[in-house]
């Protein structure tokens, strides 16, 4: 890290500011594939899906975050995240976790069964449980790791 | 004696209706402590996105391909629509008076286009009375706890402006900057316009930090390229993203304003209601003062009764 090329970062939820920080790289789940943003990116607006952030900031410590979807938008030196909710990996609490996502499970079948059921709102649901189950593996790995 | 029954009456009535403002200004005040923290909350969301949104909307007009119906200006005004933020009870000073005078104000500036209101919360029936057209009415409940409930009023806006019922939309509410402090704010709703009149742009929440053109000139300087302007790549496509984002931007902007509108209301009403709290003490100690005179006096004149008769006997 010769050049000291950095990203100001922010994630915003319409609840809280989940993260603001100097960072030098950002792996977001966009619509079309996971894309990882470095310094000096070209302007970007895109659409998330729920999945895991993985930042790296300027004192090479990886970051976990998990989001519900939402927006990016990349501009020269900034990247803004309007996430619909966020969540750091380390605020997670599995056990909730795994209670949502049994629950959105069951509520999946059923609506598989039911043809009148909203399965896209049910699927999202359980998409969401999954990303944040898999933003807290993550964090366990990489804490383990080190 | 039948002066003093009458002030004491007086004093009793105004001690009850001091209990009752003092009451409700303790019940603003804990409901603006809440509506306070609602807005902070969201102020940076609602902020940044709309950031994005001018971004958006300042290449959309620039001289590049993209067009996007709710970004694109109309050749000329026929029909505008403003949603009048007020409050669902009165008993806020002039809360609500504020809000639709300044919404009128503008209305006069542009006096060749016919405007109808979309009114959310109660007290906004009063623009009936001053010959103003409604188009719809939307309820807003008290404690706003999810964006949700703006879906249906952004629907609708969103709806006439493409049919073409509308071609601008504007938003009046009370911006909250401190609990001492709201202004009365008309935004440009749609079409999203970097360049809006100044009168009518405006980030919600701090109007210190207003945007204005060259801030937003600026940061592009600053974070887009130079040579190429407003660029932006979309991914999957500049449709759909513009299809999905700006619906969800601007129902977060409605969503503040409501925000900002309640956390408003309950300040103004708790500094109204201290008001009469205060008046009421003081006209309690003035008719005190009074109901003493008039007690002395009384007592006075019946002494002076009583010794005129004692000396009559004496005679």
């Amino acid at each position: 890290m010769a050049d000291k090329k950095t990203i100001k970062f922010e994630i915003v939820t319409p609840e809280n500011t989940v993260l603001s920080k100097e960072i030098i790289q950002v792996t977001v789940p966009t619509q079309d594939g996971e894309i990882t943003i470095l310094p000096e990116h070209i302007p970007l607006v895109s659409i998330l899906r729920p999945g895991v952030l993985e930042i790296k900031t300027i004192d090479q410590e990886m970051e976990i975050v998990s989001v519900s979807g939402g927006f990016i938008d990349v501009l020269r030196d900034k990247v803004v995240i309007l996430a619909d909710t966020a969540e750091r990996a380390e605020e997670l609490d599995e056990e909730r976790i795994v209670a949502a996502k049994t629950k959105a499970e069951s509520a999946k079948a059923e609506a598989l069964n039911h043809e009148d059921y909203d399965l896209s709102a049910v699927s999202v649901k359980l998409e969401v449980a999954l990303a944040r189950e898999r933003a807290l593996h993550k964090w366990r790995k990489l804490k383990n790791v080190k | 004696m039948a002066k003093t029954k009458e002030i004491s009456r007086r004093i009793k009535s105004i001690g009850n209706t001091k209990k009752i403002t003092r009451a409700m200004e303790m019940v603003a005040a804990a409901k603006m402590r809440k509506a306070i923290e609602a807005v902070l909350r969201t102020r940076t969301y609602a902020n940044l996105s709309w950031e994005t949104v001018l971004h958006l909307s300042a290449m959309a007009n620039g001289d590049g391909e993209l067009r996007h119906p709710l970004l694109t200006n109309r050749a000329e005004t026929k029909k505008a629509a403003i949603i009048l933020i007020t409050s669902n009870r009165g008993m806020c000073g002039a809360y609500n008076t504020a809000v639709i005078s300044k919404a009128k104000e503008s209305i006069k500036l542009h006096p060749d286009v016919p405007v109808e209101f979309i009114l959310v919360g109660k007290k906004g029936a009063t623009v009936y009375s001053q010959k103003q057209i409604v188009a719809a009415e939307f309820p807003k409940s008290d404690a706003l706890t999810d964006s949700a409930e703006v879906v249906p009023i952004i629907k609708m806006a969103i709806a006439d402006f493409l049919s073409a019922k509308y071609d601008k939309v504007f938003v009046a509410y009370t911006d909250f900057v401190s609990p001492a402090k709201q202004v009365p704010r008309v935004k440009q709703l749609l079409p999203v316009d970097i360049k809006a009149e100044d009168e009518f742009l405006g980030i919600v929440g701090d109007p210190k930090v207003s945007v204005t053109k060259d801030l937003i000139a600026e940061k592009g300087k600053q974070h887009l390229h130079a040579n190429s302007g407003f660029e932006y790549i979309f991914e999957p496509s500049p449709e759909e993203v513009l299809d999905k984002i700006i619906p969800r931007l601007l129902e977060v902007q409605i969503y503040q304003a409501l925000l900002e509108a309640n956390a408003s209301e309950h300040s103004s009403r708790m500094s109204a209601m201290h008001q009469a709290t205060e008046a009421a003490t003081e006209m309690v100690s003035e008719l005190t003062l009074f109901y003493n005179k008039a007690r002395q006096a009384g007592i006075t004149a019946e002494i002076a009764e009583i010794s005129a008769g004692a000396n009559a006997l004496l005679d």
